[in-house]
């Protein structure tokens, strides 16, 4: 139907997010050019805000961030679609179980792990300690080389579920006649997992993956929670340096500067993101 | 089927199976069990038990003191009534708002639709930090720092988009030709809307409310930027700062995670398959 009664059904809903997210979009652009005062100063605040070391550092931790989170994600969540999509008894209490992760939030699934890293009295340590895989305690999260895997290893277990029932819904959406020709020619198991399952769910994760770097580029809250990005902002990713510019330095305009060119990585992923899930849908 | 070929694969599949698959199904477990029970053990360990070396497994006297502490002798039932209000707020009314305008996406044409959805899809998925500035130096204009209705607002950030972009495809699932029967008989838009496509969509609906209202629930940046002030705070934000409220008392800090994951866990398992449906249809449904 050609109307303009669609328009008005999503006008009002239209408005309130034009004001809410395109409207401080371009008034960040406007800050990021303008100093404290207001006055237009070109370019000023970019190269200020790109001079410091810390910013280097915060975004080639955040690429170690998003790359070694995703690798991870995406490998331990298509592993636990594959066992999930097999028979078993429990079947349906272990995939409720694996969902837990994913389900509790961020920041309490980050003390908690905090608890457990702890290097005193942590859990971990115990375990590493009278199991002979350390000698002494290691200081996991206070350690320079220790912290950013050990954060990009509780958002991996974080997120992989949400990997899992992704690929879940796309394994099980896959025609059974694919398996029995292939059982018909003698193949084995991984066959089955190389030649049908994973090629019939690559459109999933490819999605997936997409939206996981997105997610990643904006989760905050573990490592903001745990560390604020130390130590001596080993753990620092963009997104918390623009934070901390803005409230802790009250450096605005600066943090406005670092936060066009972050929204700038960011836009270009959202639309290669929504590209990707068109022509899916249109294939 | 019958080649021997086959057969000889299928015995080896089994015989390899039945040691891969409970194996890595209790390390999976295990993997995703294991700090919730952790949790939920440290909640109720004194603190001597929590700082020993080497840590006990079980509590030798397990005790509710921790959770005495949060829920009697700290800020945090005030900061769960915030959760409770900003969440349920930032829902109900992107929620208002997003029934219409999936109607609308779903239902009819016109200029500029696929343009619109995809500002709302760009909606859900920028990155909060990129635009706290901005929204902070507003909010301090307009006097919304510290205010539940400016949080509900900067929350509409994120339900908002996610509500219509759900909506949108449980709209689209429902035949319209139970709608065209009655638009015959002279009903209205409107009344189609509310009689016949709001009822029939009920399960879509719930799945959007617990989806945003968990999202809200778990938000921290926006939380951690705008709510400053202890009569606005949210859990998140509270369970944050515990470690220095208590200098880092890790009883108490696993007791407030309790109290903050048993809503969350209480819906999941109520309404588990509308949480699964909701996950995967915001996610890449479009």
């Amino acid at each position: 139907m050609h109307s303009r009664t669609g328009l008005l059904f999503a006008l009002p809903a239209l408005i309130v997010l034009a004001m809410l997210i395109a409207y401080p979009v371009a008034y960040t652009g406007l800050l990021s050019v303008t100093d404290a005062g207001g006055k237009l100063v070109g370019l000023d605040n970019f190269r200020e805000v790109l001079r410091p070391r810390a910013t280097t550092q915060a975004f080639t931790n955040t690429l170690w961030w998003v790359g070694g989170s995703i690798v991870f994600q995406v490998l331990f969540g298509v592993a636990t679609a594959i066992l999930l999509n097999t028979n078993f008894r429990f079947r349906t209490a272990v995939r409720s179980i694996a969902l837990i992760p994913w389900v509790i939030p961020g920041i309490v699934a980050a003390t908690t792990w905090a608890w457990m890293f702890h290097t005193e009295f942590g859990i971990i340590n115990y375990m590493a300690t009278t199991s002979g895989i350390v000698d002494a305690p290691v200081g996991w999260l206070t350690g320079r080389d220790t912290v950013m895997p050990v954060l990009v290893a509780i958002n991996v277990w974080k997120l992989f579920p949400f990997v899992a029932v992704m690929v879940l819904a796309g394994l099980q959406s896959i025609p059974a006649d694919l398996y029995e020709a292939a059982r018909i020619d003698g193949a084995g198991w991984w066959d089955e997992v190389w030649n049908i399952m994973i090629p019939q769910v690559m459109p999933v994760i490819t999605a997936v993956t997409l939206l996981l770097v997105i997610w990643a580029l904006n989760a905050i809250t573990i490592i903001f929670a745990i560390t604020r990005g130390g130590p001596a902002n080993r753990s620092l990713i963009t997104p918390i340096q623009i934070f901390r510019l803005a409230f802790d330095s009250a450096a605005f305009n600066e943090a406005a500067a670092l936060s066009v060119l972050f929204f700038i990585v960011c836009i270009a992923l959202v639309f290669l993101y929504i590209r990707t899930i068109a022509q899916q849908e249109s294939a | 089927m019958n080649a021997p070929v086959s057969i000889t694969a299928t015995r080896r599949r089994l015989r390899v199976g039945r040691v891969v698959v409970p194996v890595s199904a209790t390390v999976l477990v295990l993997v995703c069990l294991f700090p919730f029970a952790w949790m939920a053990l440290s909640s109720i360990k004194l603190l001597s038990e929590l700082y020993t070396i080497p840590p006990r497994w079980w509590p030798e006297n397990p005790t509710l003191d921790n959770y005495r502490k949060v829920l009697f002798a700290s800020s945090i039932p005030r900061y769960f009534l915030n959760s409770v209000v900003i969440s349920v707020g930032a829902t109900v009314l992107a929620l208002m708002l997003a029934i219409f305008a999936s109607y609308g996406f779903a239902r009819f044409e016109f200029r500029g639709k696929s343009f619109w959805q995809s500002f709302v899809l760009v909606g859900q998925l920028l990155p909060t930090a990129a635009i706290i500035v901005p929204l902070f130096i507003t909010l301090r204009v307009l006097g919304l720092i510290n205010t539940w209705l400016g949080m509900i607002l900067v929350y509409m950030i994120i339900t908002l988009p996610l509500s219509v972009w759900m909506l949108t495809s449980y709209f689209k699932a429902i035949p319209a030709a139970l709608e065209e029967a009655a638009l015959i008989d002279g009903a209205s838009r409107l009344d189609i809307l509310f009689r016949i496509t709001l009822p029939l969509s009920l399960p879509g609906i719930s799945a959007v409310f617990i989806y945003a209202f968990i999202t809200t629930w778990n938000e921290f940046i926006f939380a951690l930027c705008f709510a400053t002030d202890s009569s606005v705070k949210t859990l998140p934000i509270g369970l944050a700062e515990f470690s220095t409220e208590f200098n880092t008392d890790w009883g108490a800090v696993m007791a407030a995670s309790m109290v903050m994951t048993v809503p969350i866990a209480l819906l999941f398992i109520l309404f588990q398959k509308l949480f699964i449906s909701g996950l995967t249809a915001g996610a890449t449904k479009g």
